[in-house]
């Protein structure tokens, strides 16, 4: 095989993601003309939009090796903490206080992680649960501010700018800023070197602590961002939203080319996995099939995801 | 081990020209069995690259063969056509004088063929019985019928194939408890009830030298009881001393072969590289300023000058590589260092960088981010350097790596390529890039050339050399004798974490001088 077919087919290896989605389209497309429908598009956006942010910080801590199962708990938190500063104290110290309070939940997972060395997938299970108790406890089980949320806040939630939801935006600016700080920076290329060795990374003067630590902050603070969009949406703190989030983010990201032992990611392949997940939701819906098939589908695609993320890996050795 | 002799550069006198090829009629003591295992006129192609060129190729019973050659000569694959790894394009092996087909490495083990990688494969969590009766364990009926693993017989088995090697741990011991060598000697053992040919890849890359004897000694043993062994090593010095015959691979043909005491290590690299062994005049060190010195009293203080290279010698925990690693921040408690003058306390790598010391750890897979591109490897210390308005000034960075990619001759020239994909030299390559890179003042070389090939080997020499020539210090660390005395100006021996003799290159630096200062 020569240089350029080989160049060629990685490429190709690479686009994967956008390969699948653009499929899956094109399939749906032709099995329902309702899919094409601007309505259904729009829907399709807005539905990706919160998952996207979830996935996007998911991505910061893949990359840097760890992984994080607290996030759909940390944004009901932050929605609804979220949800609480602002009927006392208005629209910005709600949003700044939502972010917060993820970023909090972020500091926390990365502490154990980091320091004191504690298994990632069995921290962020336990922060999971014992967040999504603390959500209960503040709230007693209620929704949060469904009166007397600032009317900014609900405008916020549905409103349009140049005829796209605000909500759509955020993950939109969002990814750039991201992107940069992820791919560009200083910062970003630690996580990539902490994820890929963390020894070696060690050993050239990374202090691979707070880069891993960083990370579960980033992804937490961003899990607050989505948690206050969700509000938003649902114009009010929900303290049973976000459930499964986590397992819609770590899949979406592993479809978009992530490795799961880390060192490899891309934050916009990342944003096509999440599409892939929500088309592939509405796909099945349009298609009228059963919502119990549905579960059982999406649970192959992450099993699908994961199993490619290995064939990738062994291809490489 | 009587290879002191032998080693390296001292003693025998180069022959001028290559050793012929072996010719039939030689009446050694070898030639009065038929071969083990024989491979003839074996070739093999990779795509477009011809690995193996029509290479004949045999040991006999109760002999060692050794096999040597730079990285890529031929090598690993022939190795591996023997242990069933690859098939051969065209050419047969055969097993007592009857050919055979190997599929996989099943059907070599099946035929007697059993290759020790470098990477043992052995479960770290069960014991040294368990690990080597894994795969076929001894069982027995509880009551009459219930299945359960026999652990008498397996214990006793285990301990009987440890002794033919003369070693004799606790079979209940668990893997984990022992050191890299012993766990050698557990996979050799296991490898023994059904072992024609033993194939031994670089087996004592990771061994210091009382292991390396007891291995040989191991060897001895094997080969006393008509084991066929092939030998594959880069350490000439040691091929010399203990392989009844050697054959050497170049490009992927037989560039020499011949018996025990028709080759000395000059013949070797000659043979290998087609070329006479590099061996630079070391210029006379020029020291300036002291670099960097501990503050502390202690008996491992050491000095070290601009321009200097000075090695530390010691068998392992004699503490030459505990001193490496204080200097880096790696040894728990910092001491006060003083680097250029100033004190420093230096109690992680990142304060070690900061303050321009730079480290080659002796396991590449710590010096490197394997995953990762070359360009990325090289880059890692100095990504704060490189930031330009919070981003990475990628065009800057890519001048830097272009130029030390060209500097240090790492090939291939692809900064994009993962750090995994290249040879071992070149990742030491890298890895000497990525402090060259940041422009530290310190090397601290923790066995620099380690399964290096000696092509390779000699240009990292250089490239040190370089370094100190101009101005910075370097301290190495390497088991290898020979290679402090060919690249050191200084040489320190280490016993017990102090420090008992120092050599200089003025008053002569002698490998059985050092070795008995370090208590070998």
């Amino acid at each position: 095989m020569s240089l350029a077919q080989r160049s060629y087919r990685s490429m190709l290896v690479g686009q994967a993601p956008a390969l699948t989605l653009l499929v899956l389209c094109v399939a749906t497309a032709l099995l329902t003309d309702r899919f094409l429908s601007p309505l259904n598009l729009t829907n399709i956006l807005v539905q990706s939009s919160i998952m996207a942010v979830i996935a996007m910080g998911m991505t910061f801590v893949i990359v840097g090796g760890g992984f994080d199962l607290s996030v759909g708990s940390t944004a009901a938190l932050a929605g609804c903490v979220g949800a609480m500063a602002m009927v006392k104290a208005g629209l910005v110290a709600g949003v700044l206080v939502g972010i917060a309070a993820g970023a909090l939940v972020g500091l926390a997972n990365g502490l154990v992680i980091a320091w004191l060395g504690v298994n990632p997938f069995i921290t962020t299970l336990g922060t999971m649960v014992l967040v999504r108790g603390l959500v209960f406890l503040i709230t007693g089980g209620a929704p949060v501010g469904d009166e007397g949320l600032p009317a900014a806040f609900v405008a916020f939630g549905s409103g349009r700018l140049l005829g796209i939801h605000y909500l759509v935006w955020v993950p939109a600016v969002l990814l750039v800023v991201l992107s940069w700080i992820l791919h560009m920076t200083p910062f970003g290329r630690r996580v990539f070197a902490t994820g890929g060795g963390r020894e070696a990374a060690y050993l050239s003067g990374i202090a691979v602590n707070r880069v891993i630590a960083a990370t579960y902050v980033w992804c937490g603070a961003l899990a607050g961002v989505a948690g206050v969009m969700l509000a938003a949406r649902l114009q009010s703190g929900q303290p049973t939203a976000g459930e499964f989030y986590e397992l819609t983010a770590i899949a979406a990201v592993v479809l978009g080319g992530a490795a799961l032992q880390g060192g490899e990611g891309t934050l916009y392949k990342s944003v096509i996995g999440v599409f892939i997940m929500v088309v592939l939701g509405n796909s099945l819906n349009l298609l009228d099939v059963d919502s119990y098939w549905q579960r059982v589908a999406v649970g192959a695609v992450i099993i699908a995801a994961a199993a490619a993320d290995r064939l990738r890996s062994r291809a490489k050795n | 081990m009587g290879s002191v002799d032998g080693l390296m550069t001292r003693g025998s006198t180069p022959s001028p020209q290559p050793f012929p090829p072996e010719e039939g009629g030689e009446g050694a003591r070898a030639r009065c069995s038929n071969p083990a295992v024989s491979a003839t006129s074996v070739t093999k192609h990779f795509g477009a690259t011809l690995a193996l060129d029509d290479v004949t190729f045999d040991v006999v019973p109760g002999e060692i063969h050794a096999l040597v050659g730079e990285n890529g000569a031929g090598k690993s694959t022939l190795v591996r056509i023997l242990g069933g790894v690859h098939r051969p394009d065209r050419g047969t092996i055969a097993v007592d004088g009857r050919p055979i087909r190997l599929a996989s490495p099943h059907d070599a083990i099946m035929a007697g063929i059993v290759t020790i990688p470098q990477e043992l494969r052995l479960v770290p969590t069960l014991s040294i019985a368990e690990n080597m009766a894994l795969g076929d364990l001894p069982v027995r009926r509880l009551l009459g019928v219930l299945p359960v693993v026999d652990r008498r017989r397996m214990r006793a088995a285990a301990r009987a194939q440890l002794a033919r090697l003369d070693f004799a741990p606790d079979p209940d011991l668990r893997l984990d408890r022992l050191g890299f060598a012993e766990r050698q000697l557990v996979a050799i053992a296991k490898a023994l009830h059904r072992c024609r040919l033993l194939i031994l890849d670089e087996p004592t890359a990771a061994l210091e030298h009382r292991e390396i004897e007891r291995l040989f000694a191991a060897l001895a043993r094997m080969k006393q009881d008509g084991t066929a062994i092939i030998y594959v090593s880069h350490r000439l010095d040691e091929v010399v001393a203990l392989a009844d015959r050697c054959t050497v691979l170049r490009d992927g043909r037989i560039a020499a072969a011949s018996r025990r005491g028709a080759f000395n290590v000059a013949d070797l690299v000659h043979a290998m590289t087609g070329r006479d062994e590099d061996r630079d005049e070391i210029a006379p060190a020029r020291p300036g300023d002291v670099l960097l010195a501990d503050a502390d009293d202690r008996p491992d203080a050491i000095r070290l000058r601009g321009g200097e290279v000075v090695g530390l010698a010691g068998l392992l925990g004699a503490g030459a590589e505990r001193t490496l690693r204080r200097f880096f921040g790696l040894a728990g408690r910092a001491g006060t260092v003083t680097v250029r003058g100033a004190a420093r306390r230096i109690g992680r790598p990142a304060a070690a960088i900061a303050a321009g010391i730079g480290m080659v750890p002796g396991e590449r897979r710590l010096g490197l981010v394997m995953g990762r591109s070359v360009r990325d490897n090289i880059l890692l210390p100095s990504l704060g350097r490189l930031a330009r308005y919070g981003a990475i000034d990628r065009a800057a960075g890519d001048r830097i790596v272009a130029r030390l990619m060209d500097l240090l001759d790492i090939r291939p020239r692809r900064p994009d390529l993962p750090a995994a994909a290249l040879s071992g030299g070149n990742q030491q390559k890298v890895i000497l890039a990525k402090w060259l890179a940041r422009e530290v003042a310190v090397l601290l070389l923790d066995e620099p050339t380690q399964g290096v090939d000696v092509a390779a080997k000699a240009q990292i020499h250089r490239l040190v050399r370089d370094f100190a020539a101009r101005g910075g210090g370097v301290l190495v660390n390497a088991s290898d004798l020979s290679e402090l005395v060919r690249l050191c100006d200084t040489v320190l021996a280490l016993r017990q974490g102090r420090i008992t003799a120092r050599m200089d290159r003025a008053e002569g630096l002698d490998e059985k001088r050092l070795y008995a200062a370090i208590g070998g």
